[in-house]
């Protein structure tokens, strides 16, 4: 069971679907280990479905579309979607990229730290990362620009506010200045998402908005 | 500020016809929606997954509509009721009532859709059912169904009293694809301030427990 959760409101991003990719394999593999918030995530599921429900505009659909949908499922007999054979992997991480974790070729950056960096494999500005700090290593004191999320996949590390094991998820943000440490005993490995730079598109409260520089 | 006023005209006509003998009604008819299912996966049951599609088909239309995929929204419902019949087996109404299991069905399949349209012919790295997962789908928890019952109806009953502004929000979430940023830009506040009406909210539905520990 995970300690770190992401909030509520990230949890009802997800939810609700409007999360971007990398994010939503953050929370999911934070999901897979933490069945606290597969209960939070239950309940704002049922939240969607009763908004849907309240929705009293619903929309008149086409007079043929159902027997269009019939002829199409009749045109596919017994079809069996999303059970074929069993994938390699178990994690959605690892089907991703095809490999197990330690297999990965990993660009070494500092003594104890190496990145791999998969920001190509999804659409959008973010940059997405994993993160190595061998067991027992530091990292450089450091602060964050802009906001990462960031969930544990192996080992643990700890800062001043904790320690972050296997599942849990953390937003880190300028706030928050940290020099991570390795647990002993196993590579701590780290997913992490960095928000995008900042577009000016927005209007005069983005300038007055706290949360955007 | 015309979008404001629209969505709160909205709010408030749904708020309006939904009366409290109108949910108990929903109530019956959500274990309705289950049975129909069943009898979808048990034995094709053409006559069910026609009622199915009565009640669910223009919700779905009307979620693609509000999530500015109007040209496409015939084909959300399609792919949605298509892939109902197809993984009807896997639906079990122990970890979720119906209706939200389809809920998260079209939320998928709109995700799917979006994603096609923006990949292009590229492939995709990742499933959208490896991000985003259906209710069922994983084994992992033997979900407590009284428990989730009755939470259910709590928040069914609670949205009912949830304050214009909190609604607004939730709506412009759910039901337009918006982020809380987008969110906060739409309706010219802080995000800060959006953020407190959707905690506010999810306290007062009960969505948030602090002693839940499944």
């Amino acid at each position: 069971m995970s300690t770190h959760h992401p909030d509520e409101v990230l949890l009802m991003e997800y939810s609700a679907g409007t999360l971007s990719e990398p994010m939503a394999l953050c929370m999911r593999m934070h999901l897979d280990r933490c069945s606290h918030c597969r209960g939070q995530l239950d309940m704002l599921n049922s939240l969607g479905a009763i908004m849907l429900d309240h929705s009293q505009q619903a929309s008149r659909v086409s007079d043929d579309l159902f027997d269009n949908i019939v002829a199409q499922i009749d045109s596919e007999p017994a079809p069996r979607e999303a059970e074929t054979e069993k994938p390699a992997h178990d994690s959605p991480l690892e089907r991703l990229l095809g490999s197990d974790l330690q297999e990965l070729p990993w660009k070494r950056q500092l003594a104890d730290v190496s990145v791999y960096d998969l920001s190509d494999r999804f659409p959008g500005d973010e940059r997405v990362t994993l993160q190595k700090l061998c067991a027992g290593g530091r990292a450089p004191s450091h602060s964050h620009h802009g906001s990462e999320a960031t969930l544990v996949l192996t080992g643990a590390f700890a800062d001043a506010n904790g320690v972050f094991s296997k599942g849990d998820f953390v937003i880190l943000d300028q706030h928050h200045d940290h020099q991570p440490v390795a647990l002993h005993g196993e590579d701590c490995i780290t997913l992490s998402v960095m928000d995008a730079p900042v577009k000016l598109t927005g209007r005069l409260t983005r300038l007055l908005n706290p949360f955007i520089r | 500020m015309e979008l404001i006023r629209s969505s709160q005209t909205a709010a408030t006509k749904s708020r309006n016809v939904t009366t409290a003998p109108d949910s108990s009604r929903a109530e019956r008819s959500k274990d309705h929606w289950s049975q129909l299912l069943e009898r979808v996966a048990s034995h094709q049951d053409r006559a069910a997954f026609h009622e199915l599609f009565e009640h669910f088909g223009p919700q779905i239309k009307y979620y693609a509509i509000s999530n500015g995929i109007a040209h496409q929204a015939e084909e959300l419902v399609q792919e949605v009721m298509i892939s109902i019949w197809r993984r009807a087996s896997t639906y079990d109404w122990r970890k979720a009532a119906a209706s939200t299991w389809i809920f998260t069905i079209a939320r998928n399949q709109r995700i799917d859709m979006l994603r096609k349209i923006q990949r292009g012919s590229a492939e995709m790295a990742i499933e959208t059912e490896d991000l985003w997962q259906i209710p069922g789908d994983d084994e992992k928890d033997p979900v407590p169904s009284l428990h989730r019952i009755i939470a259910e109806r709590r928040i069914r009953d609670s949205f009912e009293h949830l304050p214009q502004e909190q609604l607004t929000v939730l709506k412009q979430v759910y039901l337009e694809h918006k982020s809380h940023q987008a969110v906060a830009e739409d309706l010219d506040i802080p995000l800060g301030t959006v953020k407190s009406r959707v905690r506010l909210a999810l306290g007062k539905l009960k969505v948030i427990l602090q002693d839940q520990d499944l």
